[in-house]
């Protein structure tokens, strides 16, 4: 681990830090990356309805350092205001998720993201805004190299019609950040993760496939999945607050090795549970997913257009990562490797079966 | 070309952009929300000409004819009120007020200004909901109902309960009748459409669930159940649970020959047939009659489905579309204003009794059972929302408290 005042970082050891969502899945491993470089004074913002134990745990362990717990709602612009009161790195990962509509997404991306980067600018102090968005942000289209899909890669010009609320609300919230950059020279940096994993969140990600009707469409077949261990992109996004020279920079979190869907599909059955599953190949989820388009535009939406071929090439599409940007700029590695952290995952997994 | 406009948009918003896409002969001028972030999404995603910040703005430049409010229910009067003056419709999402007061004072003004106005029931104008309504009307019950049974139930959602319960300044919380009064107005106007007369008794029985209880909720009511009564005539019972599974969403209504049962959530409308079968054809026929009639529903949902009319809001659609020709034929509403006040003052008379149980046991009204006139002089002096009456019933209806209900105990 390298020191708070390891030259390269914009921020001393003493500087005040932001962190919202940090009772969440990845939030709270930020906190703990930051605690154990050494930073000393962290304000963790979270909902009144959090479950702060863990939270105060981390705190707990790291007694010399100053772990404020702030709850409010980044809805309001006098909790966004204390909250952001003399913070010189704000991470920001408090986001709407799992919620199917687009307003209340919206609302808890967006709006939330507007009000925290106002609260920012009436600091005057802030030195770095961390964004953490999503790999959904991409059409998986079009893109410069092929197959690859790295920060070049174009997003969704068009997200309304993915129909998927969070990518819409994600692209707003890119959206919103840049104009802030450019309008107000806010410093951010846009994180995009690709699908976390780990102890404490026990789902299959959609993009190896999905559970409906009582079998496992697998979809994904022999695609990579982009991958990235929850410690792993709590790295990342820490550095990405800290580290001098990538301001306005988007920067894209996957592991290396990364498996495809049908080894990890093995895998999880071996060490989880079995299941049936069923493949599906690559030109008929193409084509189902077509026709749930053009029939939710024929019916006036009685099915919803959450199948369509946007969402076909963002999920199931062959395509390759790429983390070297992430490795070039911030000098991260991977320091949970895939098969350590598949082996923590599945445990969970396996712990959560016994005890649900 | 009617001129529509969206005040609001979150959620619900949603819906109705849908639902007035469809609709011919209408276009979407201009939404609005006092979050320019939030108007911009709902423009962004549906075919909007303008949207704005500013309520006022919209009025003046996009000159809507007819306004959709889809506010929380706080704001439904002030920004109704507006519009009506400015001279569009108006249709407001449920609940339509918060007190009957207000509403009375809305259609007041609406008649006033030779305008229209409703309340977005949209649950009675599914496919289900018309056909029954086209049986008792042919007179299947064989004359006006003696007995109604309405349930609506209610799923509390994880994140949705996470949110109100760990949030001591929801709005919904705000709300003379908390999460009851921005949930229960459809189960309730759907007794309200088949009372005949104003003059009613409401009682009302409420409680937190043992399942709130246990997550520390103690001012959350998720269960209700209500009695209404009009006077010697038509009985009703009505079912609010988060709890009882499965959730129903149910509606029978009972006259002298017959009966119906509507499952909102099946939409499906079953017939009850009065007369008894002979002998042992009691327990052979009535299921194979059964069997028939859930399988002409079935029919009736595919046909509904094929025909591209089966979308989770089409009640909506109706509803939307009867009040525009109502606007453009001038003719009647499709929800009558009586039924809108109905609905208005059996909420006011739960609510008043549900919160008057909650008062310290000092300042309770000593009344087991006493009038309307004496229930509104003695809870108008310690009311917990002010100085703002809350008006139970008129005339000589009485409400009856129960004496144990008031003192807390379950």
């Amino acid at each position: 681990m390298c020191s708070a005042q390891e030259d390269g970082l914009i921020i001393g050891p003493d500087d005040l830090i932001l962190i919202t969502g940090a009772t969440g899945f990845i939030g709270l491993r930020v906190v703990e990356n930051l605690l154990d470089r050494g930073f000393r004074k962290l304000r963790c913002f979270a909902r009144p309805s959090s479950d702060a134990a863990r939270l105060e745990a981390v705190a707990k362990r790291h007694h010399q350092a100053q772990v404020d717990v702030l709850t409010g709602n980044l809805l309001s612009p006098e909790d966004c205001n204390a909250a952001a009161k003399d913070a010189a790195v704000i991470f920001h990962l408090a986001a709407g998720t799992g919620q199917k509509s687009f307003p209340d997404a919206f609302m808890n991306s967006v709006v939330t993201t507007r009000n925290l980067l106002e609260a920012a600018l009436r600091q005057q102090c802030l030195r770095r805004f961390v964004s953490v968005s999503s790999f959904a942000v991409y059409s998986n289209t079009q893109k410069p190299k092929r197959r690859l899909l790295d920060e070049s890669c174009p997003v969704e010009a068009r997200p309304e019609l993915r129909g998927e609320a969070y990518c819409f609300a994600k692209v707003k919230q890119d959206e919103i950040v840049s104009e802030y950059g450019k309008r107000f020279g806010t410093p951010y940096v846009i994180v995009r993760p690709g699908y976390v994993y780990g102890p404490g969140k026990p789902a299959i990600t959609s993009r190896v496939g999905i559970d409906t009707f009582g079998i496992f469409l697998h979809l994904g077949g022999s695609n990579k999945i982009p991958f990235t261990y929850v410690d792993n992109c709590a790295e990342a996004i820490a550095l990405a607050g800290l580290k001098k020279g990538v301001d306005r920079e988007v920067l894209n979190v996957v592991d290396d090795d990364l498996p495809s869907s049908r080894q990890f599909l093995r895998l999880y059955k071996r060490n989880v549970r079995r299941f049936r599953s069923l493949y599906v190949p690559h030109f008929l989820s193409y084509l189902l997913c077509y026709l749930w388009e053009k029939y939710s535009g024929w019916s006036e939406g009685q099915l919803e257009p959450v199948f369509n071929r946007k969402r076909w090439h963002a999920h199931w599409k062959k395509t390759g990562y790429s983390n070297d940007k992430l490795k070039a700029r911030l000098g991260w590695m991977p320091r949970v490797s895939m098969a350590e952290g598949f082996k923590r995952y599945f445990e969970s997994c396996r712990d959560g079966k016994r005890n649900a | 070309m009617l001129k529509i406009a969206i005040v609001g948009c979150g959620k619900i918003a949603d819906a109705h952009a849908s639902q007035i896409q469809r609709i011919k002969g209408c276009e979407i001028v201009g939404v609005c929300d006092r979050e320019p972030l939030m108007a911009r999404q709902l423009y962004e995603r549906f075919p909007v000409k303008q949207y704005f910040g500013d309520l006022t703005e919209l009025l003046g430049e996009a000159k809507p004819d007819v306004v959709h409010i889809t506010t929380p229910p706080k704001s439904h009067f002030e920004i109704a009120q507006l519009c009506l003056e400015r001279g569009c419709h108006v249709y407001v999402e449920k609940p339509f007020t918060l007190y009957e007061e207000e509403a009375r004072r809305l259609i007041a003004l609406a008649n006033e200004r030779k305008l229209k106005i409703t309340a977005g029931h949209d649950d009675q104008f599914t496919h289900a909901a018309r056909r029954m309504r086209t049986l008792v009307q042919n007179g299947f019950l064989g004359g006006a109902p003696v007995h109604m049974e309405s349930y609506y139930c209610y799923e509390l959602e994880r994140s949705y309960a996470a949110a109100l319960l760990g949030d001591k300044q929801h709005w919904v919380r705000r709300l003379p009748g908390k999460l009851l009064q921005n949930v229960i107005s459809h189960g309730i106007a759907r007794i309200a459409e088949y009372l005949t007369s104003e003059s009613l008794e409401v009682i009302a029985h409420g409680f937190t669930s043992p399942l709130l209880k246990s997550l520390g909720e103690s001012e959350i009511i998720d269960e209700l159940r209500v009695i209404i009564c009009e006077k010697e005539g038509t009985t009703a019972y009505f079912t609010f649970s988060s709890q009882m599974r499965p959730a129903l969403h149910q509606f029978r209504v009972f006259g002298k020959e017959n009966g119906v049962v509507l499952d909102r959530d099946h939409e499906t409308v079953i017939k009850l047939r009065g007369k008894r079968f002979k002998s042992y054809l009691e327990k052979f026929l009535p299921p194979a009659v059964f069997s028939k009639q859930y399988i002409e529903n079935l029919v009736s949902n595919v046909r509904a489905f094929l025909a591209k009319d089966f979308q989770s809001k089409s009640g909506m659609k109706y509803l939307i579309e009867g009040f525009y020709r109502s606007i453009v034929e001038d003719g009647p509403l499709p929800i009558p204003y009586r039924e809108i006040l109905l609905t208005a003052r059996i909420m006011d008379a739960i609510f008043e009794q549900l919160n008057a149980r909650q008062l310290p046991p000092r300042a309770l009204p000593a009344v087991s059972i006493g009038s309307a006139e004496e229930l509104r002089h003695e809870s108008a002096a310690v009311h917990p929302l002010g100085s703002r009456p809350i008006r139970a019933v008129e005339g000589k209806a009485r409400v009856v408290h129960l004496l144990e209900d008031i003192s807390g105990g379950e």
